[in-house]
């Protein structure tokens, strides 16, 4: 099923990016080729040194709902540019993409020829140096297949951040393998797991109660529902090391593999700190008020999750495929 | 009431991870495991470990990536709306849910921007955080765990997952509906 959904949403995503990329097209979106009318208010005059014009562009809000009516603006746009008259190839402009730039002209500079900024051809300037203005016609660079370049960013950027996910693990993992080493070696894990036996004995008939995966599979699941991911993860992953060693057919997922695995992504947490977190950040008045809930749905997700396990693992088709072949 | 249980919690979060270290290591000095050379042995499979989860990481997420990045999430969200509108769920949470089980960093922007938008203490922002707790991000769950041990065939892991999201998702929103409308 991995391999189906997998496929699905690269192939979902590229399809869609290439029809949105054409509804963009069609539409012009971006207004690719529409000259712009606008004044510049100069605050620098070329010198000598320098054959740039330096201000600020000036855009009703009129002039940019006509030119954008999908994005309107209600106040007067003011945007810094660099416009250089001189030069081969005619008069161009520069506009670096801040704070107050429109929400479209900042989407369009992600992805410009340089990112972050904006250029443009001008078709023509006219400075008066009586009011310190210009008058100023431009068109902006073209912008095209904007989610197929987001799509090719995506695929690079979390190539490196799977890795960079994966070797951060490098440290916690050392850690918590040596403290379970050492936990185990004295025997201590034996205590827990015998604690817990009526339970993990239901929920892992296959596992030998005694087993060492029992008590990383304890510590991983109290890691969790104390948000102590950093801990959590190693212990699961030790549990999931241990419980290969069960494994009679490399490479497949076992029942107990899965029904851990029905436990981890429940994912029940009795303090969701993160989402508190964020809730005081915005200014709640109460932003513990979710603990509550988020005990009750991640309860329902174990629970649901546990059952499914229970059911599909009888299922023909996954038992078929935990079989053995003898040569 | 709900203050206590908070405090509680807390307390034990912020004294577990010394404190075990603390027994795990004075119950092997107890037991006479000589503690530094065994720790030593169990440390060195950290690195092996998280080197075997690379690739496995890779192709999860940047198929989550690609789909992120072109807008289909949108599409979808405009194609289910009417259906989960039905149930109690606003549209405006539809996109958390769905991004849920595939990025936590992606639902967790969501869950920022829903707030930002609809204020935290509306059925909108409360529903957003109760679904962010009430889920794990299942698809790196998966690769992670089952690409430590070199699992391909994952079997019922993935429908178990889904089944789990989607249960935990509909409690979040029939929990908020029921207490918070």
């Amino acid at each position: 099923m991995l391999n189906y959904i997998w496929i699905a949403l690269i192939a979902l995503g590229i399809v869609v990016a290439v029809g949105n990329d054409v509804s963009d097209e069609v539409q012009n979106r971006y207004r690719n080729g529409f000259l712009v009318d606008a004044t510049v208010e100069i605050q620098k005059s070329p010198t000598a040194l320098r054959s740039t014009w330096e201000g600020e562009l000036v855009l009703s809000a009129e002039a940019f709902n006509v030119l954008y009516p999908t994005h309107s603006t209600a106040g007067q746009i003011r945007q810094p540019v660099t416009v250089s008259t001189g030069g081969e190839g005619g008069a161009s402009l520069i506009m670096p993409v801040g704070e107050s730039t429109p929400a479209i002209w900042k989407e369009m500079a992600k992805f410009a020829s340089t990112r972050e900024r904006l250029t443009g051809t001008v078709r023509s300037f006219r400075p008066d140096a009586v009011s310190g203005t210009a008058a100023i016609q431009f068109v902006l660079e073209p912008i095209r297949f904007v989610k197929l370049k987001a799509v090719t960013q995506a695929a690079i950027d979390y190539a490196a951040t799977a890795v960079n996910i994966s070797l951060g693990l490098i440290g916690v993992m050392a850690l918590w393998l040596g403290v379970m080493k050492v936990a185990e070696q004295a025997g201590l894990l034996n205590v827990l797991t015998r604690l817990l036996t009526p339970v993990t004995r239901r929920l892992f008939p296959d596992v030998p109660p005694d087993h060492p995966a029992v008590g990383a599979m304890i510590m991983n699941i109290a890691a969790n529902m104390l948000g102590l991911s950093n801990a959590a993860t190693p212990m699961g992953l030790k549990a999931m090391e241990e419980l290969n060693k069960l494994n009679p057919k490399v490479g497949t997922a076992t029942n107990a593999m899965c029904t851990f695995l029905a436990i981890n992504t429940g994912g029940l947490i009795l303090i969701p700190a993160t989402a508190i977190a964020v809730r005081a950040a915005a200014g709640s008045a109460n932003p513990g008020i979710i603990i509550g809930t988020s005990i009750v749905g991640a309860t329902c997700a174990t629970v649901a999750g546990v059952l499914a396990a229970r059911i599909l693992q009888r299922l023909p088709r996954y038992k078929k495929a935990m079989e053995v072949t003898h040569e | 009431m709900s203050s206590i249980f908070r405090d509680i919690i807390n307390i034990i979060s912020l004294v577990a991870i010394p404190l075990v270290i603390f027994v795990f290591l004075g119950w092997g000095i107890v037991r006479k495991v000589k503690v530094y050379e065994v720790f030593v042995e169990g440390a060195k499979d950290g690195f092996q470990v998280a080197v075997k989860i690379i690739p496995y990481l890779v192709a999860m997420l940047v198929a989550i990536g690609i789909f992120r990045a072109s807008g289909a999430m949108e599409l979808l969200t405009t194609v289910l709306a009417p259906v989960t509108t039905l149930i109690g769920m606003p549209p405006e949470s539809l996109p958390m849910a769905l991004m849920r089980p595939l990025s936590g960093s992606g639902s967790l922007g969501i869950m920022t921007e829903l707030m930002k938008v609809h204020g935290p203490d509306s059925l909108i922002g409360i529903m957003a955080s109760t679904m962010y707790g009430s889920s794990e991000t299942t698809f790196y769950v998966l690769a992670v765990y089952f690409g430590a041990v070199g699992i391909k065939n994952t079997r019922h892991a993935v429908p178990v997952g889904l089944v789990a999201d989607a249960a935990g998702m509909l409690a979040a929103v029939w929990i908020v509906n029921l207490l918070f409308r």
